[in-house]
């Protein structure tokens, strides 16, 4: 399990719609801003990255400092993105797949309006146990 | 891209970092002579050493000579040529961030930039231009370094005065190795450079004569070539004010009122610059080119060729184990290593670039293979820049340069400073090729540990992320606050501010949350530290709703705000608070035309429901619908009809939810609303001239509120409410605001307001942020603009009814009957007449007389014993309609009018009791003719009783009946006490089976206790035929059956007074069934009372019964026919012969329709038996009558069951000689009238003594199909067969 991992899923429009500290390290009050502004600015690269390729994983974007960000871009534009310090690529590649399932089935959801924040408790739990099971 | 990269930035920046280096040494005499201007002697030359068009042939190692043109000297005193300090040129940096910072405070006041702004502006590169500033401060703190050649001195100037003594001497002194620079002492660089001597002649100490003899003298010791004479400060006494000075950007500390040259006139200027001139191309270029081609010869000699190659591998290897430390000293100046790289260096500074090249990547190999990292690194850097500047090879340079920066990086500490200069080198080159991104990369790269540089670099890669194409802008946005956050911690807060004023203008409108809030909490917190508290506020406004921070931040945050605030020293008035959020769409106004209400939760009902309710009471709309729009226009004026209408002296209300996202407390004061009143002044017009006290329609908020603030004294046009509140976390609450208007004219709701925490004053525009009104009534104004539903026409003063019901409960239990008072007050002068009233559930609610007022209840519902039939049946039919109060009733002054009413909660649950009163004004002329006041109560009623009837006919008499009742006692905690129970009609009597004490030994029934008891049921009416006529139900005669002991002094209430007669009346027709009209039903009334009174505040104490109603009680079974066989029970007989036994049938026809009925005996063996055959003989015996009794209690069994006929005697097991036979006709058919009886002999003969049950014999009955009652048989079956029931004959043996 990484010691740091910031978890966002980011809606087309750029708006965050499920955010979820996943690491095992004790939180610090000025994570939470400072994963999110990482996260944030990587938006950026990949708006570049995603039109390169037609995989939906595109493995780690962006770094800063010992931090490092991989993306994985679904059909719809939505961007999972994992904020980490771990080197578990496959893992990190498990995880977004299984957690792109989760998301599907929110978005199967008739009541859910797609863009909209995610604020099923299930969808919670779930993702944090893949988090604990991959990362 | 075609641009000679010698143009670009980086070719313009190299050409000024490395230059030939002149090494000065300056008596001080000469220094003094300069100082007169203000200049050093060595200020004085700087602006004159760098040429745009020197315009020298060179000619290096190769035999094609080629023009310089620009060509710039660089010259330090010998002093300065050494590595400097560390620790001052931080110093100087910081100088230059905090210079940087003063200028920029004036822009700190004004709003956030806008990207377009800060875009167009870095590309043009001006703000940026103390970045240069500190870069060139940065590439200047390694220079003189000892691995690299180009900072050596090519040249050394020496300057003695004329006024020195013995000048000759102090050029000698002046070279002192003691005093020279380190470079040319340890051995780095070749102590044997170019010399040339100056001598300076102040102008002002006398003639020249001394100067020149001087000269002379010089030139005979040193060569004439290398003496030169300098003639300065040549104006005399007057001071000269040079148009363009030249000084001025070499020296910008310089004060103003000092005129830098002011002693040197054109004729000094141009000597100068003809002594650099010829000190550039005379003297230095041509040494260096003497340098070069010897060096080149050299470097030859030694390192070219394949031999020299060969020769050089082996002697590397041998060396390798011997070379460690790749700093020390074992690069001499005299060394190859050392000679090609100073060949390089001259090659580079004379722009030969290829030659430089060849060069640099011969010695770099070299370095690498002594693990001599440094001098690799610096290589390497030399080598990506001359591979810019030849234009070739893009990637080859920036592999060179990032190779170099890698290296310099892994040498720690010591390689920092040149890590920095190569990565700006290197920043420059990516620039140039329009590379932001990754040269945004590397200023990222170059962050080291101290603050300072790393947020300059950090801010300056932000501005490369700006400006790549297309800008990336989070990027940008991100490291500016990783600038600003550096700054903040080498205290650099204007810097701070800026970059996160910049970091702003992205990420404004962000729904990134944490990032919002950091950024505006500390842009807060450093322009509060700066004492700026408008703006401070400003920003710490952004960050108060952070529902999504920990409980900690929130509270840190509010905190930080209110401190913020309260060092402003004022109330702040905030057009946007977020705190409390105000949820708009719960905006909910209540304002009473001619519709008021009594309380607000009658106001908050349905519209429709109440249209309903008063449909037939209100004149207008119901009545002549054909007309309806002249009707309407007559009635109200069309002004009127198109905006909303209240009455002066009464209140609007308003209602809106606040809602606290923190989870801590809040505490709000002083909510209230913001309105505008325009006074009618002209009775004509009223809608033309407004009042201009408060002419203010602007939506300028701000000056509004003070406005009204000042007004709302005692004499102002309308009176506000104020609210106090305290919001807990997470909590919602809807605060209920008034305006009262006190004249006439237009008022207009602007809005609400509220301080927080006594401190900040927020506001909240209704109209601005309009979502969706939610105002209760006027659905057929929804085409109005929402301006007009907050704006109301004021209207004079009308009476207005208060109205409450007392005292009216919270909780009943079922079946409560207690009467009420419905209390009316007018408070106004004015009377009001024509009183109606409506209510909505008549089963619940009804409308007593106005005698009840004075009577006694319950008292005066009892029966009176001598009075027959008091008349108090009343209006049965009332409760549908509307009651008009009596004619004379006017409502006027202090008085108040009541009038009772009753309330009996019919059936359990949650009952919403709606009451609507109509009132015409009396002497009044207005716009409003007639109002309605509406009343609305929730009740909940608990159940109580639960009340079951069963009636089975009794087998023993027709036109009997048996009746158990079933009484439950549902309550938790009360006790009843059952009082009496009456059954409606006169066609019947009941009376109880047993004394009520057996059956009520205590009197009452406990919570959960549930009993039954029995009574007995007696039609009274003549058996006989059916030619009495059906009396109508009009006139219910009750008989009832006291259930409380007799002596307890209770006397028997009479079921036929008004409220019971009435609700029993409600409770028939809710109660319907199919059977109307069937005279087989009937309708019991159980009246109870609740023992103890309960304590509970909802329930009410006041005098009650509880009365159960049960109507509709059918008494037929599921035949329309019943039956009674009458006989002898016991009889004694010799049975000599058979025993002929006579019976007798009754059958009766309880249904509307004629029957025909066919009886049928037979006496087949299998269903009929000797019930205990020998047994029975046995047990004849006259002291037992145990048997008897046995049959008996069969015979109750199957009464109760009221089925009779279903359980046939079981097939006994004794297979005989059936003991009796039927003698009568075997078959007899009837046709029975409705209502009527017919009797039919039977008769049995019997052969033996015993018991014998005579139940074979079978009813089929048929109805007939022609009566019209048909419909309301449906339910039933047209025909059917009743089985037998058992009747049991005893025959003993006579003696």
């Amino acid at each position: 399990m990484a010691t740091t991992a910031c978890f966002i899923i980011v809606s087309r429009n750029d708006i965050p719609i499920y955010e979820a500290e996943v690491g095992s390290a004790a939180k610090r009050e000025d994570a939470a801003q400072l994963h999110q502004f990482i996260l944030h600015a990587a938006l950026d690269i990949v708006q570049d990255l995603a039109w390169t390729t037609s995989a939906m994983y595109l493995k780690a974007i962006d770094r800063f400092n010992d931090l490092v960000v991989s993306v994985y871009v679904t059909a719809g534009h939505t961007r999972l993105m994992l904020l980490h310090d771990s080197r578990n690529d496959d893992g990190i590649k498990s995880f977004f797949q299984e957690v792109h399932e989760l998301y599907i089935k929110i978005l199967l959801n008739p009541l859910y309006l797609p863009g909209s924040r995610i604020t099923s408790s299930h969808f919670d739990t779930k993702v944090r146990a893949l988090a604990r099971k991959y990362l | 891209m075609t641009v000679d990269p010698a143009n670009t930035s980086l070719g313009r920046m190299l050409l000024e970092e490395i230059s030939p280096v002149v090494m000065v040494l300056s008596t001080p005499l000469v220094e003094e002579d300069c100082l007169k201007n203000g200049l050093s002697f060595l200020q004085m030359l700087n602006p004159f050493s760098s040429f745009n068009n020197i315009d020298v042939p060179v000619r290096t190692a190769s035999d094609q000579p080629y023009r310089l043109q620009k060509f710039k000297l660089r010259l330090y005193y010998a002093s300065d040529v050494k590595q400097p300090n560390l620790e001052v040129g931080k110093k100087k940096l910081k100088e230059i961030v905090t210079e940087a910072g003063e200028k920029d405070l004036s822009e700190l006041c004004s709003d956030a930039p806008q990207i377009s702004n800060a875009l167009v502006s870095s590309e043009s590169g001006n703000p940026s231009s103390w970045f240069q500033c500190f870069n060139k401060q940065l590439v200047h703190m390694v220079s003189f370094s000892d691995h690299e050649a180009f900072d050596h001195p090519v040249a050394c100037l020496l300057v003695a005065s004329s006024k020195d003594e013995q000048p000759i001497n102090r050029f000698v002194d002046l070279f002192n190795t003691n005093k020279l620079p380190s470079l040319l002492n340890d051995g780095a660089m070749d102590p044997k450079i170019l010399k040339h001597y100056l001598l300076v002649h102040d102008n002002q100490d006398g003639p020249l004569d001394r100067a020149t003899k001087l000269l002379a003298e010089m030139r005979s010791t040193f060569g004439s070539s290398d003496c030169q004479l300098l003639c300065i400060n040549s104006s005399q006494n007057v001071q000269l004010k040079h148009q363009e000075n030249p000084w001025a950007p070499y020296k910008s500390d310089a004060s103003p009122s000092q005129h830098l040259g002011c002693f040197l006139n054109v004729d000094d200027i141009s000597e100068i610059k003809d002594l650099m001139q010829d000190l550039s191309s005379k003297h230095i270029i041509p040494y260096m080119e003497q340098k070069i081609r010897v060096l080149n010869q050299q470097v030859s000699a030694t390192r070219k060729g394949f031999r020299n190659q060969i020769k050089n591998l082996w002697w590397r290897k041998g060396k390798e184990d011997v070379v460690d430390s790749p700093t020390g000293s074992m690069y001499t100046f005299s060394s190859i290593e050392s000679q090609i790289r100073v060949l390089g260096d001259c090659a580079f500074m004379l722009r030969d670039y290829e030659l430089a090249l060849s060069n640099y990547r011969l010695i770099s190999t070299d370095y690498k293979l002594d693990k001599a990292w440094k001098r690799y690194a610096g290589v390497q850097e030399m080598i990506g820049l001359t591979y810019f500047l030849l234009d070739q090879s893009r990637k080859e340079a920036e592999y060179c340069l990032e190779n170099a920066f890698n290296t310099y990086s892994k040498l720690g500490s010591s390689g920092q400073q040149n890590a920095t200069r190569c990565g700006l080198w290197w920043i420059e080159m990516l620039k140039t090729r329009d590379q932001y991104k990754e040269a945004a990369t590397v200023y990222f790269r170059v962050c080291g540990e101290d603050p300072l540089p790393s947020a300059v670099m950090l801010e300056q890669a932000s501005y490369c992320y700006l400006l790549t194409k297309p800008s990336m802008l989070r990027k940008y946005g991100f490291h500016l606050v990783l600038a600003g956050d550096h700054y903040k911690k080498c205290d650099q807060i204007k810097h701070a501010i800026r970059t996160y004023r910049s970091a702003i203008s992205v990420l404004k409108g962000t729904t990134w949350n944490h990032i919002k809030d950091h950024v505006h909490f500390h842009i807060g917190q450093w322009y509060a530290s700066l004492e700026m508290y408008d703006v401070a506020v400003k920003h710490m406004l952004e960050v108060l709703a952070c529902s999504h921070q920990s409980k900690t931040t929130q509270e840190f945050f509010l905190r930080d705000f209110l401190q913020i605030v309260q060092k402003t020293g004022k109330t702040f008035e905030v057009m946007k608070l977020q705190l409390p959020v105000i949820n708009i769409s719960s905006l909910k106004i209540i304002f009473e035309d001619n519709r008021t209400y009594a309380s607000p939760s009658a106001a908050s009902t349905r519209e429709s429901l109440w249209r309903s309710l008063e449909e037939e009471m209100i004149p207008s709309f119901s009545t002549a619908r054909t007309n309806w729009l002249e009707l309407q226009s007559k009635l109200i004026p069309k002004k009127y009809r198109e905006s909303n209408v209240c009455v002066a002296g009464e209140a609007v209300k308003v209602g809106i939810e606040f809602k606290n996202p923190l989870q801590i407390a809040i505490s709000i004061s002083g909510v209230s609303l913001i309105c505008q009143l325009w006074q009618k002044t002209d009775e004509g017009t009223p809608d033309g001239n407004k009042s201009s006290e408060e002419n203010d329609n602007d939506d300028n908020c701000e000056k509004l509120t003070t406005n009204i603030r000042d007004i709302s004294s005692d004499d102002s046009l309308f009176i506000l409410s104020e609210v106090d509140c305290s919001l807990g976390a997470g909590e919602t609450i809807t605060v209920q605001l008034t305006v009262t208007p006190r004249v006439e004219g237009t008022l207009q709701i602007v809005g609400v307001r509220w301080k927080l925490s006594g401190s900040v004053v927020g506001f909240h525009n209704f109209q601005s942020i309009y979502v969706k009104k939610n105002v209760v009534k006027g659905s057929r104004k929804a085409k109005l603009s929402p301006n007009d539903n907050l704006k109301f026409m004021v209207i004079k003063s009308i009476p207005r009814l208060h109205g409450s019901i007392q005292p009216l409960p919270e909780k009943v239990y079922a079946g409560t009957l207690q009467q009420l008072v419905l209390e009316l007050r007018n408070q106004s002068e004015y009377p009001v007449k024509n009183l109606k009233m409506k209510v909505s559930h008549s089963r619940f609610l009804n409308i007593g007389n106005r005698e009840n007022l004075t009577t006694q209840f319950p008292a005066c519902l009892e029966k009176e014993r001598d009075s027959g039939q008091s008349g108090a049946l009343a209006n049965s039919d009332m409760s549908h309609d509307v009651f008009l109060f009596p004619e004379d009733t006017l409502i006027q002054g202090k008085m108040p009018f009541l009038w009772p009413l009753w309330l009996r909660a019919a059936v359990p649950g949650y009952i919403s009791l709606y009451i609507s009163i109509y009132y015409e004004m009396g002497d009044i002329s207005s716009v409003i003719r007639y109002r309605t006041l509406r009343l609305h109560y929730n009740l909940q009623v608990l159940p109580s009783l639960d009340v079951s009837f069963q009636i089975s006919p009794s087998p023993l008499r027709l036109q009997q009946f048996l009746v158990r009742m079933d009484v439950v006692n549902r309550t938790s905690t009360e006790s009843f006490q059952l009082h009496q129970l009456s059954s409606v009609g006169n066609q019947w009597e009941i009376s109880l089976l047993q004394p009520p004490d057996s059956i009520f030994p205590l009197h009452s029934l406990k919570a959960g206790q549930g009993l039954s008891c029995f009574f007995m049921l007696k039609s009274c009416r003549k058996l006989s035929n059916s030619e009495d006529t059906i009396s109508s139900i009009s006139t219910p005669l009750a008989s009832d059956v006291r259930l409380v002991p007799q002596g307890s002094g209770d006397s028997v209430y009479d079921i036929t007074r008004s409220p019971l007669v009435d609700f029993h009346h409600c409770e028939r027709l809710q109660q319907e069934s199919s059977q109307q009209g069937d005279l087989n039903v009937i309708d019991f009334i159980l009246i109870s009372r609740m023992l103890k009174i309960n304590a509970d505040p909802g329930f009410c104490n006041a005098p009650h019964l509880i009365s159960h109603h049960s109507c509709h009680c059918s008494v037929a079974s599921a035949a329309p026919i019943s039956w009674l066989v009458e006989g002898p029970g016991t009889l004694h007989h010799n049975f000599s012969s058979f025993c002929e036994v006579k019976l007798k049938m009754t059958i009766y026809n309880s249904s509307g329709a004629t029957t025909f009925v066919r009886m049928k005996t037979f006496d087949s063996a299998g269903n009929v038996g000797r019930l205990t055959g020998v047994n029975a003989i046995q047990s004849a015996t006259p002291g037992n009558q145990a048997g008897w009794h046995d049959v008996s209690l069969v015979n109750d069994i199957k009464v109760a069951s009221n089925v009779p006929g279903t359980q046939l005697g079981k097939p006994l097991s004794l297979e005989s000689v059936c003991p009796f036979i039927w003698s009568g006709p075997s078959s007899t058919n009837v046709q029975l009238e409705p209502k009527s009886s017919v009797e039919i002999p039977l008769q049995v003969c019997v052969f033996s003594p015993g018991t014998y049950d005579l139940s074979n014999y079978v009813l089929n009955w048929n109805l007939s199909p022609s009566n019209g009652r048909g419909n309301h048989e449906e339910g039933r079956q047209a025909s059917g067969t009743c089985q037998g029931y058992p009747y049991y004959i005893t025959l003993l043996q006579s003696a």
